[in-house]
């Protein structure tokens, strides 16, 4: 019989707090959409952190983790962005004598060249590469097939496109077989690489167009010195082979104690690169959000602030017939963390509404996931809580007599 | 039922005290329906504010019931509010979001009496006073006698011993407010006790006792 009764008491309870807050719902849609833009960007800094951690994921495993990268410039040319080319078709042969390594991948780009086919236009970066750069990148195939090492030594003016570069040019059409313009030069589609989506922040990864090394070497760079980046595998620890890369280049390029004019990286160190990127990122847009939030927690307690006087005749009705001072301020107090925590539900509604539409506008991968959840609901929680303490407590303050008053 | 045992309240202003009660002894029994009159400033209203716990007295001692009420913290006045006293008001303070039923059944949000079914008692008090097809209506939708009746419903659904009336007709125009002191006397007949406040001498003729107070001194107590 008791338990019942506090069932009804609790269900009264409720039926009233959704009154109230149909009732004063200008007010409640106002502190609800605050609550709600605070916890979607929320939202949005954990998928997309979760998003670019997962990609950058997919590209170790993908790069597989005995892969070395070397390039061409110091680790600051590199930062500064500073195009030197210092690594030679020497340095290639004298690291393939490397103990342990047992597939090197040359890559030479060339930068913003002008494609063209029919009357579209296109500019984009062409990569010269050898015939296992697929293999290496773990790349498949839309449509078509990849050239072989018989095209790298015959400088066969053909490529392979990427998906992107598809979409421009051809717009769904057959690629296969067509002739389309680089530079001056006529080449052969021979190939469509399959779809991968760009990593946050990075250049876009489907957009790219894949040449034998020699034909991009020959007939658009006229280089026949320089390789622009090498890429190997080992059989043996990566941090030794790296050192033995490191001492056969510095011996190559004569560098004895002074900086180094290459860069040499395992994915290992590609992956923690990319986690640093999200870790300051994770710092600025959750300083952002947090400040969002905290806005929003004001609007709230002002506004709740506010409809206290008005409801001040409520206040002293209940407390005459019963409530308690804390019995108020509870009632209070959920009320607020109820709005608060319908604001969370809206902010995760809407980030899983505009999920697609980020992905596609700002082409930055998200990752959403039981912890965005957990996160939001905690945070508007936390709102509610601490903007609604204050009011809460000025309501649990007003005695009865001077609330029935007049 | 009650008992004022020399009770005395006086506010402070800055130092200086200003009495407002000046030692009242009061006893009302159960089953009586008692006109509590004064002019404004009389302190009528801080003597029902006693009465009714929702304030306390500087001196002097009261007892509900044969208990000691003095010196109870206000969690525990607050559950004997709810389980002995049934307040109406002058501007009968419905909660507009609600409808008639829901404001009835506010007392019973904190109630510890096991009242059974007390959205049936609810409507039965409201069709007894007239409001069976109101129940469903908001404040708003409802006249100043109907909404003062659905306050006396909400003042009777926790089964209160003493039902505890101030200025219950000052809202309403004359017949609607005989009307209303009428069923304060039919509450009374079956046997519930009844104190009403109010400053206006046509109300006396309603009451079985009267107890006029002045300048916070009880100056008359008849039974009529």
């Amino acid at each position: 019989m008791g338990s019942s009764l506090k069932i009804l008491q609790i269900k009264e309870f409720l039926e009233e707090t959704f009154k109230i807050l149909f009732y004063y719902r200008a007010r409640v849609v106002f502190s609800l959409s605050g609550v709600a833009l605070g916890i979607l960007s929320i939202c949005v800094i954990i998928t997309t952190i979760d998003g670019a951690n997962k990609k950058a994921y997919e590209i170790f495993e993908a790069l597989g983790p005995d892969s070395i990268m070397i390039f061409s410039g110091s680790e600051r040319q590199r930062m500064a962005r500073e195009r030197v080319i210092t690594l030679t078709y020497r340095d290639a042969e004298s690291i393939e004598r490397v103990e342990g390594i047992y597939d090197i991948t040359k890559t030479y780009s060339v930068r913003g060249l002008i494609m063209r086919y029919r009357d579209r236009k296109w500019q984009t970066n062409v990569i010269g590469s050898t015939e296992n750069y697929f293999d290496a990148y773990k790349w498949n195939l839309y449509m078509g097939t990849v050239f072989k090492r018989d095209d790298v030594l015959n400088v066969e003016p053909v490529c392979v496109i990427g998906y992107k570069v598809y979409d421009e040019l051809f717009r769904g059409e057959e690629a296969v077989g067509k002739t389309m313009v680089i530079g001056r030069l006529h080449t052969r589609v021979i190939g469509v690489l399959e779809e991968k989506g760009g990593a946050a922040g990075g250049p876009h990864i489907d957009d790219r167009v894949v040449m034998p090394l020699s034909t991009v070497t020959s007939k658009l760079a006229n280089e026949k010195r320089y390789v622009g980046a090498l890429r190997v595998k080992t059989t043996r620890d990566v941090d030794a082979t790296i050192e033995d890369i490191k001492m056969v280049l510095r011996k190559n390029h004569g560098i004895k104690g002074e900086q180094d004019d290459f860069t040499v990286r395992s994915s290992r160190d590609m992956l923690q690169f990319m986690s640093v990127i999200s870790g300051s990122l994770f710092l600025f847009l959750g300083t952002a959000s947090v400040v969002a939030l905290v806005v929003s927690g004001f609007v709230l307690a002002n506004l709740f602030y506010l409809t206290i006087q008005e409801r001040k005749k409520d206040i002293g009705i209940r407390r005459a017939y019963g409530a308690s001072k804390k019995g108020i301020l509870l009632s209070f107090l959920f009320e607020s963390v109820f709005i608060t925590f319908l604001g969370g539900i809206s902010g995760i509604i809407l980030n899983l509404l505009l999920q697609g539409i980020f992905e596609r506008l700002f082409d930055i991968p998200m990752e959403f996931s039981f912890k965005v959840v957990v996160f939001a609901l905690l945070f508007s929680c936390l709102t509610g809580t601490l903007s609604g303490l204050k009011p809460a407590l000025k309501a649990s303050r007003i005695e009865p007599i001077e609330a029935i008053r007049g | 039922m009650i008992t004022l045992k020399d009770i005395k309240k006086s506010y402070f202003i800055g130092e200086r005290e200003l009495p407002i009660l000046k030692g009242i002894d009061l006893s009302i029994k159960a089953g009586e329906l008692v006109i509590l009159m004064g002019v404004s400033g009389s302190g009528k209203t801080t003597l029902m504010n006693i009465i009714g716990l929702l304030d306390k007295q500087t001196e002097g001692e009261y007892f509900f019931m044969g208990k000691s009420v003095n010196g109870m913290d206000d969690e525990s006045l607050a559950m004997f509010r709810n389980e002995h006293i049934g307040f109406v008001f002058q501007h009968f303070f419905l909660l507009p979001y609600l409808n008639a039923i829901e404001n009835v059944l506010i007392p019973i949000i904190y109630s510890k009496k096991n009242i059974r079914h007390p959205r049936d008692k609810a409507r039965q008090l409201l069709a007894r006073f007239g409001l069976a097809e109101r129940i469903h209506n908001k404040p708003s939708q409802l006249s100043g006698g109907e909404q003062q009746r659905v306050a006396i419903a909400r003042a009777l659904i926790n089964d209160p011993d003493l039902i505890l009336a101030d200025e219950p007709t000052g809202a309403l125009d004359s017949k609607t407010g005989n009307e209303i002191m009428e069923l304060f006397s039919i509450l009374n007949n079956d046997g519930k006790t009844v104190i009403v406040v109010t400053h206006d001498p046509k109300l006396a003729q309603f009451g079985k006792r009267l107890v006029r107070i002045e300048d916070g001194i009880i100056s008359e107590d008849t039974a009529n």
